[in-house]
């Protein structure tokens, strides 16, 4: 059995929204300005386009609809084809209200947002649990949301787009790191949010081809996993986790090499941080593994994983039903590392009970994963 | 850019009375129209059968590279290699892209256009009498 870290549950039109929203907004929604037309979700699209779409083309519903958004289908392709005990559910594009302008509508969609996602998702099957979706530009909105559904039992996380206008350890996110320390929840960002307000996705100005920008959009996580340590968000809050979705693994071991190398020498910077960043990463940064990189020789991607103990900071995830999904059964993890990677990490970060069906698990079965 | 290696294109056969089938029988010829596919499981595999222009080619329903659903990806054209920034469209209706990942391959032969040495499984396929076989 595995737990599955990042699964998009998806709406086919913003419309099954409008039920959700407060009445200004619901008015906006209907009568306002859409990016895409009548069915498309307020955001800033990235500027760059998938030649193919952007979704595995044997995951549209039979009776048409967005991938993702319906549950016979994700049940059949997922939950029951790789015997999933847990699906994380990170919705789709709710995270890119991070690039509106406008912080009330943004929180205003994420409220929307995550009712659609306990009244649509939540309780329809005990494997799904949910992400609180929140609009990183409204600090303030965004820790209220924390508080308002953080004790949800099915909702495990916040999440929020890796695009963002600073990094996210900067002291004007504070309010959302307190309200996430307050509930006991991970704080996840998720690739994404890659336009408009937050305009710097690469360091060098954009990349033209879509293949081209995916492979590089690791930056934003490396701006993060930076930040959040050397403000010493993890030192004020010591029970916060930081969950990077979608954003690589393999450059971890080499940023964190130069962070303490530069901390050893200028750590009075930041007198707060009183050990090595790669200490703090290891015990509060997770990484999900899709897209998992595929060198020629696995070996040389192993060796990278060990030096940031892979074995316990690693989450498997499909992003299904995205284009590049990572299939369980095939993804290059070391054998000794699969039974914590693709289940017991997961588990332990996000504390989830063992379920019915994996305790009956044969243990030959458990420990194959 | 010009296809290498052997075309798995049908050979049409006239049955003799009374002879064994010519392979595993996958549908009539007429279910697939130029441009279509149908996916039958034939000896315990799931096989994509395409019609291109006329001609019907088989493949196995699983991408070489992750084990994809190959055979539910749409069928497309694409750049042809060029050396000097023009766009080149082409080899349209012969391109399966995986569902999945979107791995482009060509039908009649299997091969993989961004590392021609990684190939779909094809197999050989006959048309008698108005029925389609594929040998496996």
């Amino acid at each position: 059995m595995i737990i599955d870290c990042d699964v998009h549950n998806s709406w086919s039109s913003s419309r099954e929204l409008l039920g959700y929203l407060e009445p200004y907004w619901r008015d906006v929604l209907e009568r306002g300005e859409l990016p895409g037309g009548r069915d498309s979700f307020p955001h800033a699209h990235r500027p760059w386009l998938h030649p193919e779409g952007f979704m595995r083309t044997d995951a549209v519903p039979a009776g048409g609809g967005t991938p993702g958004s319906d549950y016979e289908l994700m049940r059949a392709q997922l939950l029951d084809r790789y015997d999933v005990e847990y699906a994380i559910l990170g919705g789709d594009e709710g995270i890119e209200v991070s690039t509106l302008a406008n912080p009330h509508l943004a929180s205003a969609l994420a409220r929307a947002a995550n009712d659609w996602m306990v009244q649509e998702w939540m309780g329809r099957d005990p494997r799904l649990k949910g992400s609180i979706v929140v609009a990183p530009q409204d600090p303030s909105g965004a820790a209220e949301e924390i508080r308002r559904l953080g004790e949800h039992p099915d909702m495990v996380q916040v999440i929020v787009s890796s695009g963002s206008q600073r990094p996210y350890g900067d002291p004007v996110y504070w309010p959302i790191w307190e309200a996430a320390a307050e509930m006991e929840l991970p704080v996840a960002a998720h690739l994404g949010g890659q336009g408009g307000v937050n305009a710097n996705p690469t360091g060098t100005g954009p990349p033209s081809f879509f293949w081209e920008a995916h492979a590089l959009l690791c930056e934003t996580g490396m701006g993060h996993v930076a930040s959040l340590i050397a403000q010493g968000v993890f030192e004020k809050w010591p029970g916060l986790r930081f969950v990077l979705i979608e954003c690589g693994v393999a450059w971890l071991p080499a940023i964190l090499w130069r962070l303490d190398a530069d901390w050893k020498a200028l750590r009075k910077e930041t007198p707060w941080l009183d050990r090595l960043p790669s200490d703090v990463a290891r015990e509060h940064i997770r990484l999900t593994t899709q897209p998992l990189e595929q060198p020629k020789d696995v070996r040389h991607l192993w060796s990278a994983l060990e030096a940031i103990d892979g074995e316990r900071t690693l989450l498997f995830a499909t992003d299904y039903p995205h284009w590049d999904f990572d299939d369980p059964e095939r993804v290059r993890i070391p054998p000794a590392w699969r039974e914590r990677v693709l289940r017991e990490n997961a588990r332990e970060l996000y504390r989830l009970p063992q379920s019915a069906a994996e305790a009956a698990a044969p243990e030959t079965q458990r420990s194959s994963a | 850019m010009t296809p290498t290696g052997s075309d798995a294109r049908e050979s049409v056969v006239t049955p003799v009375a009374g002879e064994d089938a010519p392979g595993v029988y996958a549908c009539r010829s007429d279910e697939i129209q130029p441009g279509e596919r149908v996916i039958r499981e034939l000896n315990g595999r799931s096989v994509g059968i395409f019609n291109v222009d006329g001609h019907y080619y088989a493949l196995r329903n699983r991408c070489p590279h992750e084990g994809g659903a190959l055979c539910h990806g749409p069928v497309t054209g694409t750049t042809l290699a060029s050396t000097d920034h023009r766009f080149v469209y082409g080899m349209a209706g012969r391109i399966l892209r995986c569902a999945w990942h979107g791995w482009e391959f060509e039908i009649a032969t299997g091969r993989c256009l961004a590392d021609p040495r990684l190939r779909a499984k094809t197999y050989p396929v006959v048309v008698a009498d108005g029925a389609i076989y594929v040998l496996m």
